[in-house]
């Protein structure tokens, strides 16, 4: 079967596109666009992999990511966000709390080496 | 309207008429060779009717020679004994002649040479006929004055010579038509032999002909063969070619999206972080024109941004004390930072706000294009006045 991913972003083009490439690519994608939507989707069919933004429209990503570790505490999350961190940040705060960074500005292809990086192919 | 386009004609198919063609001359082979038999056979027929024709001819003018003698004989002995019997021998012997007569001549009717031989010898045979029935009625002195008076020898010996001649002449028909019938056969047989000998070789033509054409088909369907192997080996080729170049296109088409996005969403987020700010903030050229603005000063000022687009900064903010250089204008010659220089903000109603503005150069690839301006909003009492100082 193949892996599963959920994505969750409040922008719907992002959303789209996001599930758009990873469902080319091969995995099975699902998208959330609220923390809410997040935790319904992960009682449902729990995934191999969460990508989240950061800012999103009625919570804080790193939240919800303490959140969902809370029910998928082997499940590797991904921060694919706008804000972009100072290194020191990134390596000191984040690394701690995710398992990749990645900006919005990064290619897709980026995006997809840091997925097989961490889940492997689909 | 448009003609229907067809197909090229196919090539005529030239095996097929040789074919054919063979096989008519087979046909023709065979027909000829059927009727030349056919009638050499009916010749042969005719031949042995005409054998056993000329056999009985012979026999019967034999016959009539041996029922003569006999005749004859029976007459001499009647003649010299006197006995009756030899007189009813005789007459039964030349009726036995003159039926073999009758039958001889009714055989050679239609052949008139022998047909003359045989009424000659019909003539001497009746005419000693006669004699020995003269004989057969007188009184024995009689008959026997007449005996010594015959030449009977000579008489007899004429119809035999007769005899023998159309017997000759008989046999030479037949060797003749032995002969002919010889060849009849010889003929009959290289007919038979060279009609099968042309139909062997013509039913080798076709043969030969019939398995070139399939070979050739066969080499015809193998080119074909490879030909729509490699074909579709192109097409399959070409499709994954096409297949990949297409996901390259999509794969790349998707990149542009999500460049376009992230560029998007990083614009309308930093606009969103500019807008909040409380501060005035401007954009000004290399000239001191104003280029873009924050809502923050289109909300303190009262001006709209149309009204503040390409005019000079003066117009809205002047620094509080006005050296001869500008201290604006020097900063961005030099590149450097001014910061927190007291000023006056004019609104659009002429009110002069006092503010502390800040002056920052806006580089694009090491060369300054412009500045951005942010005015901070300072108490009425706060004091006015600072110095330039580098960044």
């Amino acid at each position: 079967m193949k892996k599963h991913i959920l994505i969750v972003d409040d922008e719907a083009s992002i959303r789209s596109l996001l599930v758009e490439f990873l469902t080319r690519s091969g995995y099975r994608v699902t998208d959330a666009n609220s923390p809410h939507e997040a935790q319904q989707a992960v009682k449902r069919d729990p995934p191999q992999l969460v990508i989240s933004d950061l800012q999103l429209a009625d919570s804080d990503g790193l939240d919800m990511i303490d959140q969902l570790k809370a029910s998928l505490p082997d499940t590797p999350m991904m921060l694919l966000t706008g804000v972009l961190f100072d290194p020191k940040v990134i390596r000191d705060v984040l690394s701690k709390k995710v398992s990749a960074y990645l900006q919005k500005t990064a290619p897709l292809a980026q995006v997809l080496g840091e997925v097989h990086r961490l889940i492997g192919p689909p | 309207m448009n003609s229907p386009t067809h197909p090229p004609a196919p090539a005529p198919d030239r095996t097929i008429w040789r074919i054919q063609a063979c096989f008519l001359l087979i046909s023709a082979v065979v027909i000829a060779v059927a009727v030349a038999s056919i009638r050499n056979i009916n010749r042969s027929m005719a031949s042995s009717d005409w054998v056993n024709h000329t056999h009985a001819v012979m026999l019967e003018v034999d016959g009539v020679f041996s029922s003569l003698q006999a005749g004859n004989g029976a007459s001499m002995a009647f003649v010299a004994t006197g006995d009756a019997r030899n007189q009813g021998s005789a007459r039964a012997a030349f009726a036995d002649m003159a039926e073999h007569l009758e039958v001889a001549k009714a055989l050679t009717r239609q052949e008139p040479p022998q047909h003359e031989l045989v009424l000659r010898v019909e003539a001497l045979a009746n005419r000693r006929a006669e004699f020995d029935r003269s004989l057969l009625g007188s009184q024995p002195g009689a008959a026997r004055s007449l005996l010594s008076a015959d030449a009977g020898g000579d008489a007899m010996g004429e119809i035999q010579r007769a005899v023998e001649k159309l017997t000759e002449q008989e046999m030479a028909l037949l060797a003749d038509r032995d002969r002919t019938s010889f060849l009849q056969a010889q003929t009959i047989r290289w007919t038979v032999w060279s009609g099968v000998a042309l139909d062997v070789l013509l039913l080798g033509g076709a043969g030969w002909l019939v398995s070139d054409a399939l070979a050739a088909r066969r080499r015809a369907a193998a080119v074909l063969e490879e030909a729509n192997r490699l074909l579709e080996t192109k097409v399959r080729e070409r499709t994954a070619e096409l297949m990949a170049s297409n996901e390259n296109l999509t794969t790349e088409n998707l990149e542009r999206r999500w460049v376009n996005q992230a560029l998007e969403h990083q614009l309308r987020y930093d606009q969103l972080i500019i807008s909040s700010i409380t501060d005035l903030v401007l954009v000004v050229t290399k000239a001191l024109n104003i280029s873009r603005m924050n809502p923050a000063v289109v909300r303190l000022t009262g001006r709209e941004p149309q009204e503040l687009v390409h005019r000079p900064l003066a117009a809205l903010a002047r620094l509080a004390e006005q050296p001869l250089v500008d201290p604006l204008a020097q900063a961005l010659v030099d590149g450097q930072d001014l910061r927190e220089q007291a000023a006056w903000l004019e609104d659009k109603r002429g009110r002069k706000i006092p503010v502390r503005l800040s002056l920052f150069p806006l580089r694009d690839r090491d060369k300054v294009v412009g500045g951005v301006v942010i005015l901070r909003i300072m108490p009425q009492d706060a004091p006015p006045a600072e110095k330039a100082t580098p960044a």
